[in-house]
Order: C-alpha cells, then structure tokens, then sequence
C-alpha cells in the first residue's frame, strides 16, 4: 500500500522531470539558454508571495476540471466533455448574477448559484449519459461533441438575453457587484471559490477511498462485466459519476466567473481539456490532481512570464501538457512491467 | 446556367466533402484494425500548419503537401509507438496528441507570424483547378461546361485524388486478402495473430497510414481551400469525422456518402447564411450546425450495428 503510493509519485515526478528536460533542450536549440529559461519560468510560477498567489489561483479551476475527468475515467466513463459542462456552469452563473437576480444576501445566495450551476453541468453531461442508455451513442464521442454545441449555446446567450448592453463587444453584463468574491491576495483574483476546490478535492479522496459507492465506482471502472455479476448497480453508478463529474466542471465554470472575469466573453476557455492532462498527471487520485493542479497552474503563470520576457509563444504550455500525458502513461507502462515482469521475457 | 443554386449547392458540397472522405478513409481503416484515434483533430491541424509553412518557407505548393503528409504521419507515429506498441490506452493518448498538436501549431504559427510570413504568396498555393499543370484556360474550359462544370471540375487539386483513394481503398478492402486481413485485425486479433500476421506491425502500418491522409486533408484545409492558416482552424471538424466513420459503419462507400451528404448540409447553411438568414436565426446556430448533425446521426442511425469487436483494446489483452 506504502510502496504504491511513492511509486506514483515517482512516476508523476520522473515524467515531470522527462519533458522538462526535452522542453529545456529544444528551446536550447532554438537560442534560449536553458537556466534562463528555467529561472524566468520560476519567477513568473512562484517569484514573489503575489505570483504564487496567480499560480494558485489558475489552478482553480484546473483542479475541478482534473477532478471532473478523474472522476470518470476511475469508473471507465470518457467524459471528455469538461470543457462544454464548464461553459454551460460559466454560463449558467452569469444569468443569475446578471439579469436573473436572485433577492438574498450573498452569503445565501452564492451558494444557490454554485448549486445551480453545476446542477447545469450535471445537466448538460447527462445528455450523453442518456444518449449512451438510450441510442448506444458513445460517450467519448458525444461529450466532444456537446463542447462545441455548448460553446455555441453560450454564444448565442452572450450576444443575446445576457448581451451587456453598455458595449457592442460579445460580452455579457458583469455580475452584480455584491455577488463577486473578494480578492484573498492584493494584486490576485484569488477567491474562496479555489479554496473551496482544494476542499472537494479532499471529499472527493474521502468518497473514492472510503466508502461503498467509491469502491463500486472503481471497481466497474476495473471490469463492468465483473462488477455487474457481483451484483452492482453498474449503469447507476456510470450514471452517477458522469453527474457528478458534469458537477464539478459546472462548478469550476461559476466559481471562475464569480471570482476572476465576472463576466463571459463566448471564447472557449481550454480548462475542460487541461483537466485531461491534470487528471492523468494526478494519477487519477484526487490528492495527486491537487499537486497536478498546481504544477500546471505554475506552468501556465510562468508560461505567460516566459512569453512576455523571452517571447517564447505561451502555447509551448499546451505542448508541454500533452507531453505530460504521454509521459506519465508510458512512465506507469515501464513501471508496472518492471514489478509484474521481473525475469524480462519479450513478447 | 451555371449559377442555378442546385449546382452550386453540389459543388460547394463537394468542396466541403474532400477533406472529410479523406481523414475519414484513414480513421476508417484504422478503426477497422482496432485503433481508435482520437487524436485526428490534432493530426489535422499538424498537417494545415506543416502544409502552410512549407508552402510558405519553400514557395512550393507541393512540398507544402510533403510537410503535411509527414507532419501527419510522424504525429500518428507517436500516436501507434505508445498505443500499438506500449498499449497505452488510445482516448488518453489521442488526447495527448490534440494538445501537442493545438500547442505546436499555435507556437509554429507566432513564430511564422514574427518571421513575417502570414500571408501566403498566391504562386506558393494551390491555385483552384482539378487537374495541376492544365493551363488556366483549359481549366475555366471544363469548369464552365453547363451543369456538370462547377461540381465536376472547378474543384481543388486533392479532390480527383481523393477520389482515386476512395476507389482504392473500397476496392481493396472489399476484394482482397489485405482486406480481409485489416478487418480481421479488428475483430480478431488473436486468431490474426495464430495465422502468422504481424498484428502490432499491421496496425503501426495503417495508423501510420491514416496519419498521412489526416496531414492531406489538413493541407487541403491551409494551402488550398483557404490559402491560409490561423490557430484552431480546424475547429473540431476531426471529431465531425470520427461521426462520420461510425455513421458510415467503417465502410468506405457509406462513409463517402455520409460525407457527402454532410457536405450538402454545409454548403446549405453558408448558402441561407448568404442569403440573409442570419437576420432570422442567430449565427451560433450554423456554428454548431456540424456538430449538432453529427451527434443527431450517430442518435437516429440503426442500432445494432457494432464495430470493430476489439475497436480500442490493446493487444494482446495481457501479459
């Protein structure tokens, strides 16, 4: 149990340290000294008490969306469709901060509104939960697919009904000015809504590990057909989880409108397919996507750093992500063939 | 005679089926044997930036299409290494291969931006024709030829190609042993595998195959349709096509027609937004148009009809 708990690490940690090297050598190639580069990435990341303070507050919500994805794919459901639940929560949240007012005080109605939009999200993921019972439609294809009708959905809302009618630009109204969180740190937009992710994170861990319903969710994640002949609730718990992980992406949507932008702009946002690449660099543990989340919450501040000082395109990040993703796999491939396969016999 | 709105609707919808059939082909076959790649998306966009920055650093169109048939099929390399070979699991990976590919084109592009080569020079693209080395005027000759011209021959210069692979590749998976031997790849894989066929070998093949047709059609997307690039270009229209395939039951004369009528969905809405519907109905309708076709196909299609058996299984199952 001890000893597979530091191999994971290991493996996130060798995979890290992989395509650090990789990324450092090819930007060497292209004129960047390594050290500088690496020195600026950490200055930017995690120079000063306030970019630590961005780096933590960027991975908000890529905690939530790695929490959304791991959460699925623990119980073999490819909920690739982050990215659309997160704009229809974003979405859903700026109506009711804007033209959907709800009377209260904000320390009762903000929770209402989290509720709300990631009951949205739930929403929007059950779609292709209900898909998948009723039409057999795969739910790898048509989470995908739902990301590009809910981005247009939201396009439409934003030059529509919640069309901000100070500017001509595709923007919504801000949210009312009593229902935005406070900045935690001067010179952030660091909110409550981020800690409140660490918090789900730290639930989540407790479900998955500590109860029946996490064990189900695992184990059909494992092997469906072995789970159903046990008698578990195999399709329930399919269901459940892709409510509850549509949930989490509702959630990190509204908590990033309420707590960084304050309004929408019908842009896709990318968090929901980062969240891919958190989930696997966590290992799919809910504790491990917390140190994920971080680590791509400063490659993403330290990126933009990089971008302004050494012009190097910030969209090396999203490179750096899908690297990631390959390395942690094969890391785990190599791993597990060491401890299964001692004497190496080639197949 | 010639601008009757059915013909130019077939001729649009032509022009919008070409990229479609031919990732589609590829994602096919390689469905067929196993592989489920869901990083086309990226392996088409790998193919519009390679496809646009060798057009424009060489100023040849075709070595443009060179970069992009390489670029595509190197992606797709990476893609079987770590599935076919390490057996990794193939949606996580293929989504691996998106990111890379949204990320490396995105840097590829500011750095071709700042280099001071975002337009692309007339002579460096494909200029629109059919057939490439016709002179211009037997050209506008067969494109102005009543009725059949505009759909038949005012195309690019992919699509007659695309059309020889279409036939090709029907032909040979529906008469030959390699046919046969593809199909069975997918359905079965052990019995393939006691008959003396290389499995893992086979599957890098044709993913690596599919990988270069994905590049094409990407390339037909830059140095041809639009004579441009811009990040994000393809706009999920790789997932489009894994809709395609399925609708088209990984066949390659229904995923032709499924493409097709596809394409008539397309040229129809950009003819009614030409039209002035967009007065009526508001633009982010037709935005999601694809997707929405897409996903009501893949709903109201036939039930019953399952894919390859082992589609997206490692192999072998352990070890």
């Amino acid at each position: 149990m001890m000893r597979s708990w530091i191999g994971g690490v290991l493996i996130a940690l060798g995979a890290v340290a992989l395509v650090l090297i990789a990324v450092l050598v090819v930007l060497g190639i292209a004129g960047h000294p390594p050290w500088t580069v690496l020195t600026t990435w950490f200055q930017g990341a995690a120079g000063s008490w306030t970019r630590l303070a961005l780096s933590v507050q960027e991975a908000g919500p890529l905690l939530l969306t790695g929490l959304a994805a791991a959460v699925a794919f623990r119980c073999g459901v490819w909920n690739i469709g982050a990215e659309g639940q997160f704009l229809i929560g974003a979405v859903t949240a700026v109506a009711f901060g804007t033209v959907l007012l709800i009377p209260g005080p904000a320390w009762l109605v903000l929770p209402v509104i989290a509720v709300l939009a990631a009951a949205s999200g739930a929403a929007w993921a059950l779609v292709a939960s209900g898909l998948d019972r009723w039409r057999g439609v795969p739910v790898v294809l048509s989470t995908i697919l739902l990301n590009f009708i809910a981005l247009a959905v939201v396009g439409m809302l934003v030059q529509g009904p919640l069309h901000d009618p100070a500017t001509t630009a595709p923007q919504t109204a801000l949210i009312a000015d009593h229902l935005r969180l406070p900045a935690l740190v001067d010179g952030t937009k660091l909110h409550l809504g981020v800690v409140v992710a660490f918090l789900i994170a730290v639930v989540l861990w407790l479900g998955l590990t500590r109860t029946t319903i996490g064990f189900e969710v695992e184990a059909v994640g494992l092997n469906p057909v072995a789970a159903r002949l046990v008698g578990m609730p195999v399709a329930a718990r399919q269901v459940l989880v892709m409510a509850l992980s549509g949930g989490l992406a509702g959630f990190a949507g509204a908590a990033q409108v309420i707590g960084v932008t304050g309004m929408l702009s019908g842009s896709p946002v990318s968090y929901g397919y980062a969240g891919i690449a958190v989930a696997m660099l966590g290992r799919l543990h809910p504790l491990g996507i917390i140190a994920a989340a971080l680590f791509l919450g400063m490659l993403s501040t330290g990126s933009r750093h990089l971008e302004r000082r050494l012009a190097i395109p910030h969209d090396v990040g999203d490179v750096v992500q899908g690297l990631l993703v390959l390395a942690v796999l094969v890391a785990a491939a190599i791993a597990a063939r060491r401890v299964l396969r001692p004497q190496g016999e080639e197949a | 005679m010639n601008d009757l709105v059915p013909v130019l609707i077939a001729a649009q919808a032509i022009t919008a089926a070409v990229p479609l059939v031919l990732a589609g082909i590829g994602e096919s076959i390689a469905q067929r044997a196993g592989v489920l790649n869901v990083g086309i998306e990226g392996l088409l966009l790998s193919g519009c930036i390679a496809g646009y920055a060798g057009a424009v650093l060489s100023g040849c169109a075709w070595c443009g299409l060179a970069a992009a048939l390489i670029a595509g099929a190197l992606l797709a390399a990476v893609f079987a290494g770590a599935t076919v070979l390490m057996r990794l699991d193939q949606i996580v990976v293929g989504m691996a291969i998106n990111l890379i590919a949204v990320g490396g084109s995105g840097s590829a592009w500011l750095v071709l931006q700042r280099s001071g080569h975002e337009a692309l020079a007339a002579e460096a693209g494909f200029s629109r024709g059919l057939v490439p080395f016709v002179s211009a005027e037997t050209q506008a000759w067969f494109a102005g030829l009543p009725l059949v011209g505009p759909w038949l021959f005012d195309q690019y210069a992919l699509a007659g190609v695309t059309v020889l692979i279409a036939f090709a590749a029907w032909w040979v998976l529906r008469r030959t042993r390699a046919g046969l031997v593809v199909q069975a790849l997918g359905d079965a894989p052990d019995a393939c595998a006691a008959n003396g066929i290389a499995v893992r070998r086979w599957r890098v093949v044709l993913v690596i195959l599919a990988g270069a047709l994905a590049g094409a059609a990407g390339a037909y997307l830059s140095i041809m349709r639009t004579h441009g690039f811009n990040p994000l270009m393809t706009g999920g229209m790789g997932f489009v096509i894994l809709a395609l395939v399925i609708f088209g039951r990984w066949r390659i004369d229904l995923l032709v027609l499924a493409c097709l009528g596809f394409g008539v969905v397309d040229a129809l809405q950009s003819h009614l937004q030409s039209r002035g519907l967009t007065a009526v109905v508001p633009y982010q309708v037709f935005q999601a148009a694809p997707f929405i076709v897409a996903l009501l196909a893949l709903t109201f299609m036939r039930r019953g009809i399952s894919g390859p058996r082992m589609l997206g299984m490692p192999w072998p199952a352990e070890r």
